[in-house]
């Protein structure tokens, strides 16, 4: 007997072809579909301390939504002077890809004739990736964060300087900085601003709680800046506002009185009920007067009316 | 036809119910009386020793007295409703149930509210209650809607009775004793059925009628809101007061059909109350399980879903010492009766019947879930107590004091249906006046062609 299965040939292969998993048959990632990209960053924290970090992926030089991690890969953090490499530390990569070393607030940095701290992170590469390599040059800012009250006034006052060899202050300008509450879940911009002579003052809004405790948490950054690179300042501050409500509500219940509407609603209700029984009773009554005038008649047979 | 010969026909039929008591309704009567008996012995205990005799303690406050208040109000609220449907919208098969649903009523709201005095640790003090009502209380709400209520279904029943007590007034072969014949004549009042009389208290009982199914969805609102009105666990739900009304109904329907399928058996009234009737009966109760369910449901389901740790302990309660209970009262008290009313071949008298007892059962236990377990898990967790403290255990007072209530219950309803016939004279004929007219009316059409 011949199978029908011959006649069908183009969707029996279609349907093995969905049957198979192409996961099932695949070879291990090729990495020489993939480039690497070897991102350097620096911030300078709300406590003072910088972070280096790194982040070392592998993207697919076709899919750009394929991207791996390098794991475990070991970064080198130097500080580079007169094209001297002076280790600053090393880290390895998280399974995110990520390599980060927190330099300590009192870390000495060298220098160039500009005054840029010129920092450098390395891979040394294995055999199956290549070296890579990541330079940045950020200069160090004196960023402050003030919260003081200024006749009863909440006041928030940014403060940028950069501080020269000689220890003399000069002022910057033309620096861009968002200032946050921090919130449960995100944080709330209460100002956008660029600082002009080293300085910025702004009066806090009064319309945040804050935590149980009526403690704000308020930072401002400047993000990504050429010069600078990232700076972040946080503190926190008892300012919450807590709104109480300006007429206390009683609860109505635990009055000697009730509510009048309760008392109209209740009467209503009882008067309608109540008067249908009294008229309910009254017209028994003329039924029973009625009965009692028949009986006062001869009694006739009843008929269907 | 004549009238009076139907009357004469109907009274002679009926007669052996009201003039002779078998051995057999005496031996069950004697039955009753004794555990009404061994209740009233329990309520002495109680009244001498106070309420350290029941289960009640500091936390658990309401035990079996309340749940039998709530069933047995439940009971009358929902058979107030039903019977005003029947009489409001004339239903057909009304005549073969609405005296069983009416007596159902009036019964239920003397019963259900003496458990209430059962719950009240000092007695002496009730008129506390009228003399300083809090208007803002729903306690005080419901006083004052159970007594209207009460007031409202025994003029209503009166209003039904008035026709035949008037015939029985009027049957002089009736072998009664002379006091009955004396009260069947003051009871009538001088009803002569003439047709100003009919009228007058047709209109009458028609708006009784719908005043009856506003009161009943009032007052058993205001009993629900006992509950959802506070904050307790279980309790404060929005969907309380609709939840009850038709658990209410659910539970009315379902002693409706028990009652008629024993009537029918004792009292071999094949002729009147017919397989028809069950089933439509029997149709009601499947919406009102489906309605039952749906409700049940949604209120668990909410309170899961919000996860707030008062509900939570509350439901893990329920499933946890209350397992079975919980699983009798919500699943197989609504599952088994939606499944035997589903089916046309299931849909027999008995299967029916049946159905209804599960029903009945399921929601006393719904009851029972509703009122323990919520006191049992407080906001507050109940710590260095006895554990007869927190939990709550029925003691045999309470157990003797719930059956004696039941036996009340059956006790009236025999005596009653023994007074006047559990089917309503009056409305059979009433049916067939209406038929010979509209056939009447037939007639004449045709010949004017």
């Amino acid at each position: 007997m011949k199978s029908n299965l011959y006649n069908h040939t183009f969707f029996i292969s279609i349907i093995v072809a969905l049957l198979v998993n192409i996961n099932g048959i695949a070879q291990e990632n090729d990495l020489s579909n993939y480039r690497t990209r070897f991102g350097f960053k620096t911030v300078k924290q709300a406590d003072n301390t910088r972070l280096l970090e790194v982040t070392f992926v592998a993207l697919n030089k076709t899919d750009r939504q394929d991207q791996l991690p390098v794991f475990e890969a070991e970064i080198q953090f130097f500080n580079i002077f007169n094209d001297e490499e002076i280790l600053l530390g090393s880290s390895k990569t998280s399974k995110e890809g990520i390599a980060q070393l927190i330099l300590p607030e009192n870390q000495k940095y060298n220098t160039d004739g500009e005054g840029y701290i010129n920092l450098r992170a390395r891979f040394k590469g294995t055999d199956a990736l290549s070296e890579e390599e990541a330079d940045l040059m950020v200069k160090e800012l004196l960023f402050d964060l003030n919260l003081t009250e200024i006749d009863s006034v909440k006041t928030v006052t940014l403060t940028a300087f950069t501080i020269d060899s000689l220890g003399v202050k000069t002022p910057v300008s033309d620096l861009y900085i968002t200032t946050y509450v921090k919130a449960m879940l995100s944080k709330k911009i209460i100002d956008e601003a660029t600082i002009s002579d080293g300085e910025y003052t702004f009066t806090m809004p009064q319309s945040f709680a804050g935590n149980p405790k009526g403690d704000l948490t308020i930072s401002s950054i400047i993000d990504d800046n050429d010069e600078y690179g990232t700076i972040i300042q946080e503190k926190t501050v008892h300012w919450g506002t807590f709104n109480k409500p300006l007429k206390h509500d009683e609860n109505m219940l635990w009055t000697k009185a009730a509510p009048i509407w309760m008392y109209v609603v209740l009467t209503i209700l009882l008067l309608g009920v109540w008067a249908n029984y009294i008229y309910t009773i009254a017209n028994l009554f003329k039924i029973k007067n009625e009965g009692d005038n028949l009986t006062n008649e001869p009694r006739k047979n009843y008929s269907v009316n | 036809m004549q009238l009076n010969n139907r009357k004469r026909e109907l009274v002679k039929e009926f007669s052996p119910m009201l003039e002779k008591t078998s051995l057999l309704t005496k031996i069950w009567i004697g039955a009753l009386i004794s555990i009404i008996s061994v209740g009233i012995y329990a309520f002495v205990i109680q009244f001498k020793d106070g309420h350290i005799v029941t289960g009640m303690r500091d936390n658990v406050v309401w035990g079996l007295y309340i749940v039998n208040f709530i069933f047995f109000v439940c009971l009358s609220y929902s058979g107030a409703f039903i019977s005003g449907i029947l009489h409001f919208f004339r239903t057909p098969w009304k005549n073969s149930v609405t005296r069983i649903v009416e007596i159902i009523t009036v019964l239920s709201i003397i019963i259900g509210p003496v458990f209430i005095l059962l719950c009240i640790g000092r007695l002496d003090r009730l008129y506390f209650l009228f003399l300083y009502p809090r208007i803002q209380s729903p306690i005080t709400w419901d006083i004052i809607a159970i007594i209207t209520d009460l007031v409202g279904c025994f003029i209503y029943l009166y209003l039904t009775f008035i026709p035949d007590f008037a015939i029985l007034r009027d049957s002089p072969d009736l072998k009664l004793p002379v006091w009955r014949k004396k009260l069947y004549k003051f009871l009538a009042i001088n009803y002569q059925d003439t047709p100003d009389q009919r009228k007058r208290l047709h209109n009458t009982t028609s708006i009784m009628s719908k005043m009856v199914i506003a009161m009943a969805i009032v007052a058993y609102t205001v009993l629900a809101w006992i509950f959802s009105l506070t904050l307790q666990p279980g309790w404060n739900s929005t969907i309380f007061a609709p939840d009850f009304i038709v658990a209410g109904l659910y539970s009315g329907i379902s002693v409706i059909i028990i009652a008629m399928y024993l009537i029918r058996k004792y009292f071999k009234l094949e002729k009147y109350i017919l397989k028809s009737h069950f089933i439509m009966a029997a149709m009601v109760l499947l919406v009102l399980s489906l309605l039952f369910g749906y409700f049940t449901f949604s209120d668990y389901f909410a309170k899961w879903f919000s996860h707030k740790i008062a509900d939570i302990d509350l439901l893990k309660t329920l499933f946890g010492h209350y397992f079975w209970m919980f699983i009798l009262a919500n699943y197989v008290g609504f599952i088994i009766p939606l499944i035997i009313l589903s089916f046309k071949k299931l849909r027999t008298i008995k299967l029916i019947t049946f159905a209804a007892l599960i029903a009945v059962i399921g929601l006393w236990l719904n009851r029972y879930l509703i009122v323990v377990p919520t006191l049992e898990t407080p906001y507050l967790p109940i710590q260095d107590t006895r554990p007869e403290f927190i939990h709550y255990t029925a003691t045999w007072i309470e157990w003797s004091l719930s059956f004696a209530g039941i036996a009340a219950f059956f006790l009236f309803f025999t005596l009653l249906i023994k007074f006047i016939p559990v089917i309503s004279m009056s409305g059979i004929i009433d049916d067939e006046r209406r038929k010979l007219k509209t056939k009447e009316t037939g007639n004449q059409s045709i010949s004017y062609k």
